[in-house]
């Protein structure tokens, strides 16, 4: 029926949103106020309008995707976690021992939400009316999970040890720090690997259809994203400690009656968040393309070009305007970073976007898969 | 007639077709392989701005339009559900999204400045006095073990001004659990606290800067203040309202970082607690006044408390007493002469000078 001799041929579509920051704020206000008149049932439908809107502007190829979330089950979803986020509130002001259960109960469930979570979001994702999916595979989430907590988990119960040991005499205090540093070291060192474990678990587990995504980066990459980050952050926040430390004797010694003092904070806070910010948006850039860099459909493959510079400038803009207009150009901001990410992706398509074959029998849900779409949590991916 | 993308629903291939529909309700495609189907059959997304429609076939496919008009006017013509779109037609009209913008931020406004307060304290005067016990056990066990150290004062000391505390406590329905605890300040210096449970804990370093011991009742009716009004619990319950309040309206956005709304919320919760303080003076000023204390006490001891944070009073501890200090750094506190900054608004407690001068002139605000 169809030519399938033009596979060499590759072209690339870009992505496009079309949303309209006015547009978008009308739904959004609305969505507030119907919020707020149904003490916060309405949240769920809002929750799902959103998503619809952000989907439904973000078009590939001329098509455009669909969120198809029941809002019924959201609600559900997040009621039961409001129930369970009270109970743990009121069980935390009564006894730290029943908070300390229940915490790393819900813990030990984070795994488990993850997987639920991602499911949910890709099942109720379409596109060309074939919905996306994902493997629930708790077995391996809890394994990549498993790595972190142990490593960590067997550092603190032996600082546990060596601490009752050392409580005694007081040079041993001395110790704890540097316990500590070699902690938050080896958690810096570790955590690149772990990252690129819980992205491959992610993408490797997800289908378009009945076709498996593919993930071609390896822990290399992570490794040298991480140590570029760290890099930079030594960098930025060692110049912003140089220029407090040469600010700071300039004001003091200038006005020793407090009238400086005020505004020291204020600005040291305008010198760090901007360092903050830079960082941020090096790190949300670069892991980002690093993602969909290597995200392949297929023969099919993603191109993300987020630069840092752009994404700082959206960051301190939104920022500010979000700030200054008491959070009303909240849809202006959320509009135009769309809007940015679109235009700097696009898939390099291997002939045709039309071959891809839904999955057979997707209708049957289970009783674990009914349970599992209570539990909207959105980790985001 | 329609035009949009036809899906089958089994593959992901994209047809272009039109879709047209006759008066008695059938719709069929132009070039798609299916006989026509029944509107009631149809499943059609609602509008939500310029988003493509979707409308689902009874055999799983799917037609996709971005002609939004021809599709309301489909559903006008055919359906005799007057809420479809329903929220759209809300998001559409201008003066309706105006009003709600009005709306929205005056009743936002409202309900954090009065609401969440004004239920909080409801909630907290409900709840039986052992949720405040709840809480507050443990607490000072905590604080022993990381700042406070054991009271360097005379037994004499305590015992006297334990007898001032329950002298104060006779005139205090409800007050029979309330207990006074000494403790060396360290790094939280001259300060008292009043924990959930009832206990007010005195620093050294606060008793050391009182002459007369009214001085130290003043702030010892400040703090029972603070537990005649169930603070602690209140400003939980608050934090929490507040903390959900901003999770609903802002709502999965993620645009930034979460700096966007913490500065708002600390901000808040700092005005709160300027209220509980403000709270707490007033309950002060009334017994004062009711039992005949110079109300000027409190404002005496505010100026201490203010002056001994200074560095030169520190200094000064070194080889001086501690009444001796206090009296001189609160003649050098009043040649700086408070000058009132933006970092007001990041206190937790009121202007300290509009405070003293209330207690000083003895008038009700």
């Amino acid at each position: 029926m169809e030519d399938v001799n033009t596979k060499s041929a590759l072209s690339n579509k870009p992505f496009e949103f079309t949303g309209k920051g006015g547009e978008f704020f009308a739904i959004w206000i609305v969505n507030v106020a119907l919020t707020i008149l149904t003490l916060g049932i309405y949240s769920a439908w809002a929750k799902v309008r959103t998503h619809q809107y952000f989907y439904g502007n973000t078009l590939l190829d001329g098509v455009s995707f669909r969120y198809t979330a029941n809002p019924v089950q959201i609600l559900k979803g997040r009621l039961i976690a409001f129930t369970v986020f009270i109970a743990y509130y009121v069980a935390s002001t009564m006894s730290p021992l029943i908070a300390g259960g229940a915490l790393i109960v819900l813990m030990l469930l984070v795994p488990a939400f993850l997987v639920m979570s991602m499911s949910f979001r890709l099942r109720n994702s379409e596109y060309r009316n074939v919905r996306f999916n994902f493997d629930k595979s708790f077995k391996t989430v809890y394994k990549v999970f498993a790595i972190p907590v142990i490593v960590v988990g067997a550092y603190i119960f032996l600082l546990g040890l060596l601490e009752n040991g050392m409580a005694a005499n007081p040079e041993g205090q001395a110790f704890f720090p540097i316990a500590i540093l070699v902690l938050v070291l080896a958690m810096a060192f570790m955590f690149p690997w772990w990252e690129y474990l819980i992205t491959h678990f992610k993408v490797v587990h997800a289908k378009y259809g009945s076709s498996d995504f593919t993930f071609s980066a390896s822990t290399k990459n992570y490794y040298g994203l991480y140590l570029k980050m760290y890099g930079l952050m030594i960098l930025v926040f060692g110049l912003v400690g140089i220029l407090m430390a040469l600010l700071i004797p300039l004001m003091s010694s200038e006005d020793s009656s407090g009238g400086m003092s005020a505004i020291m904070p204020l600005l040291i806070a305008l010198l760090i968040f901007p360092a903050y910010l830079w960082v941020f948006a090096y790190l949300q850039a670069k892991r980002t393309n690093l993602l969909y860099n290597n995200l392949h459909l297929g023969d099919n493959k993603v191109r993300s070009e987020l630069t840092t510079g752009y994404m700082f400038y959206l960051y301190v803009t939104n920022t500010l305007a979000i700030m200054l207009s008491l959070g009303l150009l909240m849809p202006w901001a959320k509009v135009r970073t769309a809007r940015y990410r679109a235009s700097v992706t696009s898939v390099d398509v291997a002939g045709d976007l039309g071959q891809f074959t839904a999955m057979q029998a997707e209708k049957q849900s289970a009783l674990g898969e009914e349970m599992g779409e209570m539990f909207d949590m959105d980790l985001g991916f | 007639m329609i035009k949009g993308y036809y899906f089958n629903g089994e593959t992901s291939e994209k047809k272009d077709v039109s879709l047209y529909y006759s008066d008695e309700g059938h719709v069929a495609f132009t070039e798609a392989s299916i006989d026509y189907v029944n509107f009631n059959e149809l499943k059609i997304s609602s509008r939500i701005g310029n988003t493509p429609r979707y409308i689902n076939f009874p055999d799983g496919s799917q037609f996709e339009t971005e002609d939004n008009d021809a599709v309301d006017k489909m559903v006008a013509a055919l359906s005799n559900d007057s809420f479809h779109g329903l929220v759209h037609k809300l998001e559409n009209a201008k003066a309706f999204v105006s009003f709600t913008v009005v709306t929205v931020v005056i009743f936002g406004w409202l309900f954090i400045q009065y609401g969440i307060p004004f239920f909080s304290k409801e909630i907290a005067n409900i709840l039986p006095e052992e949720a405040s016990q709840y809480m507050g056990n443990g607490v000072l066990e905590i604080m022993d073990k990381s700042w406070f150290k054991k009271s360097e004062l005379s037994w004499q000391r305590q015992k006297e001004l334990r007898q001032l505390f329950n002298r104060l406590l006779n005139n205090i329905e409800g007050s029979d659990h309330y207990k006074i605890a000494f403790r060396q300040g360290g790094e939280i210096q001259a300060n008292a606290l009043a924990l959930p449970n009832g206990v007010v804990v005195f620093t050294d370093e606060l008793v050391n800067l009182a002459e007369d011991d009214l001085e130290i009742a003043a702030i010892m009716l400040h703090e029972i203040g603070h537990l005649k009004n169930h603070h602690s619990l209140r400003s939980t319950i608050q934090q929490f309202s507040l903390a959900m309040f901003v999770m609903l309206i802002t709502g999965d956005v993620s645009t930034s970082s979460s700096v966007i709304t913490a500065i708002p919320v600390m901000l808040v919760e700092s005005g709160f607690s300027q209220d509980m303080e403000t709270e707490a003076d007033d309950y002060s000023f009334e017994y004062m006044k009711n039992n005949n204390i110079n109300p000027n006490n409190f404002a005496i001891m505010m100026e201490k408390l203010e002056a001994s944070f200074l560095p030169e009073y520190h200094e000064c501890l070194k080889n001086k007493k501690a009444p001796s200090c206090i009296k001189e750094a609160v003649a050098l506190n009043k040649t700086k002469k408070n000058h009132g900054s933006v970092l007001n608004y990041f206190s937790t407690h009121p202007g300290s000078q509009a405070r003293m001068e209330r207690f000083r002139e003895g008038q009700e605000k």
